[in-house]
């Protein structure tokens, strides 16, 4: 049983405390879902339940945390991994080993069990989360959603009482999110203790026991925070396409097609949203938009040029990558937003930007040090700055909590009301209804094509 | 050059023995001197990579790597040989043909040059061979078991392993920010152009890895890991390393003695 007693806590060389009286009990087999905003304090709670807190991150704290029956602080981390275990968001990260049955034996080897202990625990996991086939397999050639499934493979083969799930599924697509329930399914069924934090959580309502808000590190009354408000938009009207596509198909090789006989047409204004699972085609079809890759068959008409390369549409059309941090280069917030039209030979108001992006005060900061969130805006920001004429961007919500999100949208619906037009892909069905217009992929074709209202 | 996943007799060898053959082509190396013998040393290398039956492309690459070698530092060899005798054989800068002659000394290709050249080319590619005959028939890590149980400090080998491990992200990462970067504008001509891409990739790069070493370490303390663990794989030495290590010992000496006493 974990009790947690008027605890708070402060991270070393913060003002504010990140954890304020916080008091939870949470039963044996319990499934338990956190959520909150970004900063609320949801992970430095998992944090001072599997003891990183204090044994890594020092701090001051005040309360008292008990894991059955002992306090996090008296036994060390090695000893708290065999009733805890953790697993955190990026799968990348936690993956050690070059093969998948070395890498679930990897935390077993750590806790020193005998020999055959360790083999029979790993083939236990292997055969419990149906990686046994791949057992041989290297593990960076796995798919996200099982590298994640390894992750927590190796985490079940430590037999811990208690499993916390760090947004495990953020990275993750529809398809594997199923999955993921039913491990998670699977765990509970055993009997094991079931922490959740997670952004798209309605999925893994149905399995949960209780669900606890959380809000600037203190838990809230069960109340529903205060939707944004968001502007409801009128569908773009079909004026003039900028993005015309007849019977595109596209293959990495000649043997499959990533893209099946794709036409579309979008309309300058529109914000369009791709959705489908991993592997349906939508990045592979972004990037065609933007030049990065041409299609094998079929006409393309982008900005009015025919079959362009990726030459004709820089500053034309801007893209940018899932991860934020990779398209930041500069020393500061204002040099990184005059970095693209600098490049281009063009005059642009830094300003602004900055005033729009709300990151005025950070403007001498360096981008690299500013918040996930603040990351993010930052990217779409710098790619705005150059004035394009359509801004293409791949997963725009991996990582990011409603808020963000909210403030991007934003951002975006307010650069097609000055002529832009907005692309993007995404595998959370919520971000894509806030667009104008959603588009589903599967297997490498269109399969519905609706304008909300 | 990568892992071969083959079931060959080099494969099944322990990686110490692997390893332990490796110090014995470096001692030839450096102890046998006749061409002859040399020779042979790279003959014996040679059977080795020839038994893991290498693809096509790495057999072309390896051939013409060893190719260029060769050419280059026998020519140059030629050139700069500078122990007595030699032979001149072509003088394209005769030292008395004035000014530059005279600084120069001549210039001149002399015979046993290109020999000392062809036999040290023959010595960089037995060792190069011989690499690649480790690395493509020993699995990344068994060859990590194998030095650790050999002496190499166990944090020092989880160092390596994740390192390596993270390499083709590493790469993937590099690849995406480069492309961003033409995204944005930055147009990458000439050196100049490399140069300043190359710069502004360092800084998200590094960032990036940090923050992957920092989620990494915190991954490493949840699954307990401080140094000290149970190997679940423990290497083996079976007859057949003795045998083949046995074999190649008497050959090493034999190779030696041949020298010595022939000589």
């Amino acid at each position: 049983m974990i009790t947690i007693d008027s605890f708070s806590y402060t991270y070393p060389y913060a003002n504010l405390p990140a954890l304020q009286d916080i008091n939870l009990r949470i039963e044996p087999g319990e499934a338990v879902l956190i959520r909150g905003a970004s900063g609320s304090g949801k992970t430095t709670l998992l944090y001072c339940l599997n003891g990183l807190i204090p044994h890594v991150f020092a701090g001051s704290s005040c309360g008292s945390v008990s894991l059955n029956g002992f306090t996090p602080l008296e036994k060390p981390l090695r000893e708290i991994a065999r009733t805890v275990g953790t697993v955190f968001q990026n799968p990348e990260s936690q993956i050690f080993m070059m093969r998948v049955e070395d890498d679930v034996a990897f935390g077993c080897e750590n806790l020193c069990l005998p020999r055959e202990e360790i083999i029979s625990r790993r083939n236990e996991a292997l055969h419990f989360m149906g990686l046994w086939d791949m057992r041989h397999k290297e593990t960076f050639k796995l798919s996200g959603g099982y590298k994640q499934r390894l992750a927590v493979s190796s985490i079940y083969a430590m037999q811990p009482d208690v499993f916390l799930f760090d947004e495990p599924t953020t990275d993750m697509d529809g398809e594997s999110r199923k999955d993921f329930f039913k491990i998670i399914k699977g765990l509970k069924d055993k009997g094991k203790t079931v922490i959740l934090v997670e952004h798209q959580y309605e999925d893994y309502l149905p399995l949960m026991d209780r669900v606890v808000n959380m809000e600037d590190g203190k838990i809230a009354e069960n109340t529903a925070s205060a939707k944004t408000f968001l502007p409801t938009r009128e569908a773009a009207v079909l004026s003039s396409s900028v993005i015309s596509m007849q019977q595109v198909c596209f293959g990495y090789d000649r043997k499959i097609n990533v893209l099946d006989n794709i036409d579309i047409m979008i309309g300058k204004g529109e914000i369009v949203a791709f959705c489908g699972d991993n592997g349906s085609g939508k990045t592979t079809l972004l990037k065609i938009m933007s030049g990065l890759l041409q299609p094998n068959q079929g006409e393309i008409t982008i900005l009015n040029i025919h079959k362009p390369a990726l030459e004709h549409l820089v500053g034309r059309v801007g893209f940018l990558f899932q991860n934020p941090d990779e398209q930041l280069f500069a020393a500061t917030v204002e040099k990184e937003i005059a970095f693209g039209p600098g490049c281009l030979g063009k005059k642009t108001d830094v300003e602004r930007y900055l005033e729009i992006a709300g990151l005025k005060a950070k403007r001498l900061s360096h981008p690299q040090t500013i918040s996930r969130g603040q990351r993010q805006i930052l990217a779409v920001i710098s790619i705005m700055a150059m004035e394009p004429e359509i801004i293409i961007l791949d997963e725009p919500t991996t990582g990011l909590d409603n808020k963000t999100w909210h403030k991007l949208i934003a951002l975006l619906y307010d650069y097609t009301d000055r002529g832009g037009t907005v692309v993007f892909s995404t595998h959370n069905e919520r971000a894509a209804s806030l667009a104008g217009r959603k588009i589903i992929m599967h297997k490498g074709r269109t399969i519905n094509d609706e304008i909300s209202g | 050059m990568k892992y071969l996943d083959r079931e060959t007799f080099i494969h099944r060898l322990d990686p110490r023995t692997k390893i332990l053959l490796g110090f014995m082509v470096a001692i030839l190396i450096v102890v046998l001197k006749k061409p002859s013998e040399l020779f042979l040393l790279f003959f014996s290398v040679l059977i080795l990579f020839g038994i893991l039956r290498p693809a096509k492309s790495t057999v072309k690459a390896m051939f013409i790597i060893m190719i260029t070698a060769l050419v280059f530092t026998m020519i140059s060899q030629g050139f700069f040989y500078s122990l007595e005798p030699r032979t001149i054989i072509v003088t394209i800068l005769s030292p008395d043909s004035g000014f530059l002659g005279n600084i120069t000394g001549g210039i001149s290709m002399y015979r046993e040059g290109i020999i000392y050249g062809a036999l040290q080319s023959l010595r960089l590619f037995s060792a190069m061979l011989l690499s690649a005959v480790i690395v493509m028939s020993t699995y990344p890590s068994d060859l990590l078991l194998g030095m650790e149980s050999m002496g190499m400090p166990k944090r020092i080998g989880f160092v390596i392993t994740v390192s390596i491990r993270f390499i083709p992200s590493l790469l993937d990462g590099a690849r995406r920010i480069l492309l961003a970067q033409r995204l944005r504008g930055l147009k990458v001509k000439g050196i100049r152009g490399w140069f300043r891409a190359f710069y502004r990739l360092l800084p998200p790069l590094i960032i990036d890895s940090l923050r992957n070493a920092r989620r990494i370490a915190l991954a490493a303390e949840v699954r307990a890991f401080t140094g000290e663990r149970t190997k679940l794989k423990e290497l083996t030495f079976s007859p057949r390393d003795w045998t083949f290590l046995g074999l190649s010992t008497a050959g090493m000496f034999m190779l030696i003695l041949c020298q010595e006493i022939l000589l």
